[in-house]
């Protein structure tokens, strides 16, 4: 039996993508216009607060649901209509949002994630110097 | 419509094949924008020793608006899946979602225990547990010489 040299991970190298080893579904979503800003839902069933990962890096959000079928032992497939997989879809967010107030929820497996607008600041009076 | 195609008659299986169509045989759907082409929501079968479970992915549903009924060896499936109120269609930039009213039918099995039918929604997963019967162990028929003696031959 080989040995596999795995490389150790370089600590300032980006994250590497999660392993799956399951199907990958792009889940499906609304996104509509609040007053604030927009709000973005996806349909994740079978992912849990625990297992929901939400990323946020430049301009780019993204979500990866991972599904944990428990089956009890023994149980046969006798009739399959769906496949049951993880869920990952990434969007590119305008300048506009605030990415620090950023907020998700997750019910019933569905998620919503809020993206506020930046809020508007006030002018700023610059003041003229004269000589 | 039958699922299954393979196995023949004295197939151990063909029965639980032939139970399964009937099972999914009974079909309404009243869900707009069809997705995929297929009924909603689409469900798996498992079979344990004891019971069959069917799982239905059905995010989105409030546990009050589901419903799960069973009358006369039909499971019925309905719900709805409301969008947010207050929301004017002209607000969404993309609306990918299903929506709205959808029911599904499923005939049950005769050997399945209607009493003991019981079903969990987490995290948008439905699961219901069909127990099955106690009545699956092959029952010995008396055979009677019908010449010396009427009786009536029990019927499976």
């Amino acid at each position: 039996m080989s040995q596999e040299l795995t490389p150790r991970p370089d600590p300032v190298s980006t994250p590497t993508p999660p392993v799956v080893d399951q199907l990958v579904f792009t889940p499906p979503i609304d996104i509509f216009e609040t007053a604030d800003g927009l709000v973005l839902q996806a349909d994740l069933p079978g992912v849990t607060s625990d297992t929901l990962e939400l990323q946020v890096q430049d301009n780019k959000l993204t979500l990866f649901g991972r599904v944990d079928v428990s089956l009890p032992a023994g149980a046969k497939l006798i009739h399959q209509e769906y496949a049951v997989g993880h869920y990952l879809r990434s969007f590119i967010l305008s300048d506009d949002v605030d990415h620090e107030r950023i907020a998700a929820k997750l019910t019933n497996g569905v998620l919503e994630v809020i993206l506020p607008r930046v809020a508007k600041s006030e002018p700023r009076r610059i003041q003229i110097r004269t000589e | 419509m039958a699922v299954f195609r393979w196995g023949h008659a004295w197939d151990p299986f063909h029965d639980l094949e032939r139970e399964v169509d009937r099972l999914l045989a009974g079909v309404s759907l009243t869900f707009q924008g069809l997705r995929f082409g297929r009924q909603y929501p689409a469900v798996n079968v498992y079979d344990l020793d004891h019971e069959l479970l069917i799982t239905a992915e059905i995010p989105g549903v409030k546990a009050e608006d589901l419903e799960l009924t069973v009358a006369d060896g039909v499971l019925m499936l309905r719900g709805k899946r409301s969008g947010i109120e207050g929301v004017p269609d002209e607000r969404y930039r993309r609306q990918e979602r299903p929506r709205g009213p959808w029911q599904r039918s499923l005939s049950l099995p005769e050997r399945i225990q209607e009493e003991g039918l019981a079903a969990e929604f987490t995290n948008g997963v439905l699961t219901i547990h069909l127990p099955k019967a106690p009545s699956t162990e092959p029952r010995q028929i008396p055979i009677t010489d019908a010449n010396n003696e009427q009786r009536i031959l029990a019927s499976e």
